[in-house]
């Protein structure tokens, strides 16, 4: 089975996400970088499916050379391949970034084999669009699942779980077929040591593709106010009871 | 492996210590064991092989690079490394380098992949500091051995798939001479693991004691030669002490950064603590001994590659280290006051944890004989 895997280069940011001067950017100067949780399960289970069934995986990024560390973590993870592609932008937005692996995508299938399956993260860790799967996929012509959360060959195809509400979905998908892979999948393995050395010395393929224009614009991002617990003091004895009933009042609890 | 290719993998192995094995030392210390999914993450890191050949599915480090790792692995609970210190260490390396070809292939991928646990079993009640005593026995008969005798202290006992274990194939000798090692599955009829001693610290590591009651074993049980035993005992130790002051070095770190935290943010009378001299004077002396072991044990490893000294070194660097642990340790606990006396806090289980190796791998005293030993005889 050949399987592609998109990842992205995410910053690994703590509790509180630092922003450039003009709150239109994550300030990356002091944050170190790494591929979102729901694209680590997509690797994993790249790498079990291949195990299993025989075949290639194969792990793309799309933007900058540093994506590089990305692609070759996913290596050290057990992928066979890694691709870079260049969209020449820093910041595509996701119907750009769909736009450049859909190219890529076709660039890499020419005269090969294609892909029998394309894995995405259900969303990035850092935008969040839910997009560009959807849109790769929707560009070659392929069924897509997203939200995955168990998937297994079956028959010539796969099938795939995903949770809906209180029940399950089950889909049943002919190959090639492309699905976006939620947290949860599986359980990311510790990349080993000498994994990490062999991907270390990888070679990566680098695909130029034609920029895309998207229509996204980021405006402006904004940290949520603190959260803090406060105590208030409404009232001492018997005084406080109106204003306590206020307050319960207020949260629809009376 | 290039210097580039190292730091890699000394970066990727101090990051999966912290993250991964730092949170989880209480727990691991109260519950007296490794949670299965640590040592399944280890496993798969490849922390069960690292020392071992690269052909077997190890990483293949020189002695400078095995201490550099080993630092890594000494700022957690010794109880981590421990897991696969055997496999690593004594018994792995047994095996390396005294191992026939079919003995390296059925067992060394097995060791380096963390699926099967190999234990050294040299030691018994009156066999610990001078193991040419042992009287453990492998009596030659028809096609193979049979094993009888009781070893005790043995890490990794309980978990093991496979014992070296060293015994007399010659059953009229006497000291250093007639002892040969074997290679024991514990699936064999006739071998029993005690239960996992009680130990004052390093919880989590578990060692029992190994009865071997008339255990049949091939012929190609055999490491090396008969009589060979004694020998592959010492050259198996003898890599394991640099190892082993690595370790410490690796502890004293972490007992030494616990306590400038500690006398950076705890107030007496208004000050902090790390005001007063006197707690000055404790975090000065441990850095400057620390430094040294640090210093001793990186020289004493590259002389070990280079061929040019493998005993005054190693011997030396094991004797300091395991004490300069010693009084590091005693002093962060001097530097947290009452803190440090109590369960939970890093520096209190430090303080357990680091007795034990002045005493295994060769006491402190057995370290001084060989020094003592090379001065006034050398070869
Ligand atoms: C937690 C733990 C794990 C261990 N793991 C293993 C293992 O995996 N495999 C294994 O084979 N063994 C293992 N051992 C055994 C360990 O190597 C021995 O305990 C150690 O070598 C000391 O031997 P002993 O306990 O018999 O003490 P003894 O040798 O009886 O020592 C008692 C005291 O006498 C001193 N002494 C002894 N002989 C001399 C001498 N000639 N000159 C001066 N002083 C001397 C010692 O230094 C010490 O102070 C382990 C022990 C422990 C505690």
């Amino acid at each position: 089975m050949e399987v592609l895997v998109c990842v992205k280069r995410v910053p690994a940011a703590g509790a509180r996400v630092p922003l450039t001067g003009d709150g239109r950017d994550i300030d990356t100067r002091h944050l170190g970088f790494t591929i979102g949780p729901h694209e680590e399960c997509a690797v994993e289970e790249a790498v079990r499916l291949v195990a299993a069934h025989g075949g290639r995986v194969t792990v793309l990024a799309v933007g900058p050379a540093e994506c590089a560390e990305q692609v070759r973590y996913a290596l050290a993870m057990g992928a066979d391949r890694g691709v870079l592609v260049d969209a020449g932008r820093s910041d595509p937005d996701p119907e750009a970034t769909a736009g450049a692996i859909t190219q890529a995508v076709r660039t890499l299938t020419g005269g090969e084999e294609p892909f029998d399956l394309l894995l995405f993260g259900d969303c990035s860790a850092d935008a969040g669009h839910h997009q560009v799967g959807i849109r790769v996929a929707t560009g070659l012509g392929l069924p897509i699942v997203s939200g995955v959360k168990a998937l297994e060959v079956a028959g010539d195809g796969l099938r795939m779980r995903r949770e809906a509400g209180d029940g399950v979905e089950v889909y049943r998908v002919p190959l090639p077929a492309a699905a976006a892979v939620r947290e949860g999948l599986n359980l990311p393995r510790y990349p080993s040591l000498p994994g990490r050395l062999r991907a270390r010395k990888a070679e990566l393929r680098t695909v130029a593709v034609e920029p895309e224009p998207g229509g996204l614009r980021t405006v402006r991002l904004r940290q949520p106010a603190d959260d803090r617990a406060a105590v208030v003091v409404l009232g001492h004895g018997a005084a406080a009871a109106p204003a306590v009933v206020d307050v319960l009042d207020e949260l629809g609890v009376v | 492996m290039d210097a580039e290719d190292f730091a890699a993998i000394e970066s990727a192995v101090r990051e999966f210590v912290r993250k991964e094995v730092v949170p989880r030392e209480a727990e691991i210390d109260e519950r007296d064991e490794i949670p299965a999914d640590l040592r399944e993450k280890a496993a798969g890191l490849g922390l069960f092989g690292w020392a071992l050949p690269a052909e077997y599915g190890g990483l293949g480090l020189t002695m400078a690079e095995d201490v550099r790792l080993a630092i890594q692995l000494g700022y957690t609970t010794p109880a981590f490394r421990s897991l696969f210190g055997t496999n690593n260490g004594i018994a792995g390396q047994a095996i390396v380098g005294y191992g026939s070809q079919a003995q390296r292939e059925r067992w060394l991928p097995a060791l380096a992949s963390g699926e099967a646990v190999a234990s050294f079993a040299l030691t018994e009640a009156e066999a610990g500091s001078d193991p040419s005593g042992l009287t453990s026995k492998a009596v030659p008969e028809s096609g193979g051995y049979v094993l009888t005798g009781t070893k005790r202290f043995i890490t990794n006992a309980p978990i093991a798939d496979v014992f070296v274990v060293f015994a007399r194939t010659d059953p009229a000798s006497t000291g250093r001479e007639g002892i040969s090692a074997l290679l024991v599955p514990a699936g064999l009829p006739g071998v029993t693991v005690g239960p996992h001693d009680p130990k004052m610290g390093q919880a989590g590591a578990w060692t029992a004691e190994v009865f071997l009651d008339e255990v049949r074993v091939p012929a190609d049980a055999l490491i090396g030669a008969e009589g060979d035993g004694f020998r592959i005992a010492m050259a198996s130790l003898a890599r394991g002490r640099l190892h082993i002051a690595a370790v410490c070095v690796g502890m004293a770190e972490r007992a030494l950064a616990e306590a400038v935290e500690h006398a950076r943010t705890t107030r007496q009378g208004g000050r902090v603590i790390g005001d007063f001299q006197l707690v000055q004077a404790l975090l000065a002396e441990s850095h400057a001994e620390l430094y040294a072991g640090r210093s001793m044990v990186l020289r004493a490893a590259e002389e070990y590659d280079a061929g040019t000294d493998r005993r005054l070194g190693p011997s030396s660097a094991k004797l300091f280290c395991t004490e300069m642990l010693g009084r590091v340790a005693d002093r962060a606990v001097q530097v947290h006051g009452g803190m440090g006396y109590m369960r939970g806090v890093a520096v209190e289980r430090i303080y357990r944890d680091a007795r034990l190796f002045r005493i295994y791998e060769g006491t402190s005293e057995i370290q001084k004989l060989v020094i003592a030993r090379t001065l006034l005889h050398p070869r």
